[in-house]
């Protein structure tokens, strides 16, 4: 068989498949909503999350019970230019229920009187562990009371002739290394994970359907006995395959860009930064990562007799392109040099990199490829090993 | 022409058990088949199920490797030349699943453009056998949810798009109701005849009556042996029976053919 003609065997198996995995409209719709848009929908409700945080530490409101018992602590608070509220009479109970977002101050009788004379009044602070946003705002609102207490100390002492660095004999500074995009990455960590899934289940579908599938139906013996190479003719199917997953890829890489319209978060939305660089970075990575996943998925599923038991084989790729990622969760040794070498861990911590604006050369982007072109080869091998087997039985 | 000589297969039936160690068992498919099938003529190959027919089909269609024994398809030998053999053959197999998704028309051109003919010819062609058997309507309709006649009928036609010397028919008529398994016999007698193209024609069958309705030729398959040929007359002349059933039986279930006992 002439090269000519093996290469037309090819694109005639290729552009079958594609139109037939096209035509299966309600497989291609679910993936595209519950792939591609999960990424967007994810980070846009991150964003009205963050944003909500926001808007609360601009308000800087603080709810107390027994407001007219502390005179000098309201003074100080409205110093910090905080606005000082009564607490709405059954705050217990909306906080209970979430309905309130705010921790309460009690403040007890007599506690004015007894700060004059140094005896150690109590305050308590209400909030409710289960209620997330309470919980944030406790912890403001206890910096706030040792600041009070800091300041009446350093008072009492200076009216004493005493120095108030004797209470503070170190000074605490701060200093944040992480850059604008470091920071981002804490929101964003789970986007490469998204991408990767909606590769993986843009393939999935088409991967079955023309190997186990094509077993399923009977029409894998008599496709067989036409004139064309086993190995032409799977890597016409793998060809479809991939290029489902691909454009899956393009699909969910290019969402974010005006998913970051939407992002209600100034602060997530300066951190979030995506644009048409980094897609492209994010395609460089996922393309082989789609071939790749294509022909490991056909192997998996052309040793299975239906399409119901490829699917229960394939969640095993699936649970492994799920789970690898988390080792750099888990990274307790930090990012080791092998990882660069799993498939799907390899993928995500480029990603990784590129959402925090690291640069990469093209050693990192090296390993993963050699092991997608590897992982492929030996897919599409396999697959044309077992055909005719697969075809008989 | 095709001829088949002496071929034999056997499996490895799969152990049933992963964890008690099986001696694997070897199943023996075809022991011994020989015919030669001429052109311009319907060779029948009847046998009982499981007597080795589907497999020698299969052999023939270059699906699987024959332990022994040669299959010729016009002096080509399906084994060291699969794709020049299988470009002469129209196979209608024991498997004929379609795509779905496809239109009926569309699974027929992806065949014809699998052999290799142009967009056009394959388009022309599959009116042609569309046509023939009655199916024009169904043409544009995808395949999903087609009857078992509608499915056979575009498999058949899938098979001989690019309009083969030789067909090759894995019992044709199952599934199909009287008046498709007359529109079908049709077809193959004139496919036999000069102006049809005097192709090569083997299909295999249980049925009696298919047989003596239509073929020249009769290789009787049992126990994967062939054990008798010729025509009709012939095999009930040798078995001096008047009705073909009853010929069929003693040449099929005769004790010296029949498996040893183990």
């Amino acid at each position: 068989m002439s090269g000519r003609a093996w290469g037309r065997g090819v694109w005639i198996v290729f552009a079958k498949e594609i139109v037939d995995a096209l035509r299966d409209r309600r497989t291609l719709l679910v993936v595209l909503l519950s792939s591609v848009l999960m990424g967007p929908l994810v980070l846009i409700a991150l964003s009205g999350l963050v944003a909500s945080f926001e808007e609360r530490a601009e308000q800087r409101e603080l709810y107390l019970v027994g407001l007219e018992r502390a005179p000098t602590l309201v003074n100080f608070l409205q110093r910090q230019t905080f606005v000082v509220r009564a607490a709405p009479a059954d705050y217990e109970q909306r906080l209970r229920v979430s309905t309130f977002a705010e921790p309460v101050l009690v403040v007890p009788e007599g506690f004015e009187a007894d700060l004059a004379r140094g005896q150690v009044p109590v305050l308590e602070i209400v909030s409710d562990s289960a209620n997330r946003r309470s919980e944030a705002g406790a912890s403001r609102l206890q910096r706030l009371l040792q600041a009070f207490g800091r300041e009446r100390a350093a008072l009492t002492l200076a009216w004493r002739g005493v120095s108030g660095e004797l209470l503070e004999p170190v000074q605490v500074e701060e200093r944040d290394l992480a850059s604008t995009a470091t920071r981002g990455a804490q929101f964003t960590a789970m986007l490469p994970f998204f991408v990767l899934m909606a590769v993986l289940y843009g393939a999935l579908n088409a991967a079955l359907d023309s190997t186990a599938g094509e077993r399923e139906r009977g029409s894998l013996e008599p496709l067989l006995m036409n004139p064309v190479d086993r190995i032409g003719l799977v890597l016409g199917k793998w060809g479809a395959v991939a290029c489902v997953g691909m454009l899956i890829a393009v699909l969910s890489c290019f969402s974010f860009i005006p998913a970051q319209w939407l992002l209600r978060s100034d602060t997530l939305a300066a951190l979030f930064q995506y644009g048409m660089h980094e897609a492209l970075l994010f395609l460089l990575v996922l393309l082989p990562f789609a071939a790749a996943i294509s022909a490991v998925l056909m192997a998996v599923a052309i040793r299975c007799r239906t399409y119901k038991e490829a699917q229960a084989n394939a969640t095993i790729v699936v649970l492994a392109v799920s789970l690898l990622p988390l080792f750099s969760v888990f990274n307790l040794g930090g990012e080791a040099r092998w990882h660069a070498w799993v498939p799907g861990l390899g993928q995500n911590l480029l990603m990784s990199r590129v959402l925090k604006g690291e640069a990469f050369g093209a050693e990192q982007v090296l390993g993963p490829l050699v092991v997608c072109a590897v992982m492929t080869m030996l897919g599409v091998g396999f697959v044309a090993r077992r055909l005719g087997t697969a075809a008989v039985r | 022409m095709i001829r088949i000589e002496q071929l034999a297969k056997s499996f490895v039936s799969p152990r049933r058990s992963a964890w008690r160690r099986q001696a694997a068992q070897r199943v023996h498919a075809v022991r011994d088949v020989s015919f030669e099938a001429a052109d311009g003529c319907i060779t029948g190959l009847l046998g009982p199920n499981g007597a080795g027919k589907t497999t020698t089909l299969r052999v023939l269609a270059a699906l699987i490797e024959p332990d022994a024994g040669r299959v010729l398809v016009d002096e080509l030998d399906v084994h060291t030349q699969p794709r020049a053999a299988l470009a002469r053959m129209g196979v209608l197999s024991d498997a004929r699943g379609l795509y779905p998704r496809l239109t009926a028309r569309e699974n027929i051109v992806y065949y014809g453009a699998l052999q290799g003919m142009n967009r056009e010819a394959a388009q022309a062609r599959a009116e042609a056998l569309a046509r023939m058997f009655d199916m024009t309507s169904l043409l544009d309709r995808r395949t999903e949810g087609f009857s078992q006649g509608e499915r056979m009928k575009t498999a058949l036609a899938r098979a001989l798009v690019h309009d083969p010397k030789h067909v090759v028919l894995d019992e044709p008529t199952n599934g199909l109701d009287v008046l498709a398994t007359r529109a079908l016999r049709d077809s193959l007698r004139w496919l036999r005849t000069p102006e049809g193209g005097a192709k090569c024609i083997v299909f295999s069958t249980h049925i009696m009556q298919e047989v003596e309705r239509l073929c020249d030729r009769v290789v009787v398959v049992a126990h994967g042996r062939s054990v008798a040929q010729g025509t009709v007359a012939e095999l009930l002349a040798r078995t001096g029976e008047r009705d073909f059933e009853e010929a069929f039986v003693k040449l099929a279930f005769r004790d010296d053919v029949a498996e040893p006992a183990i």
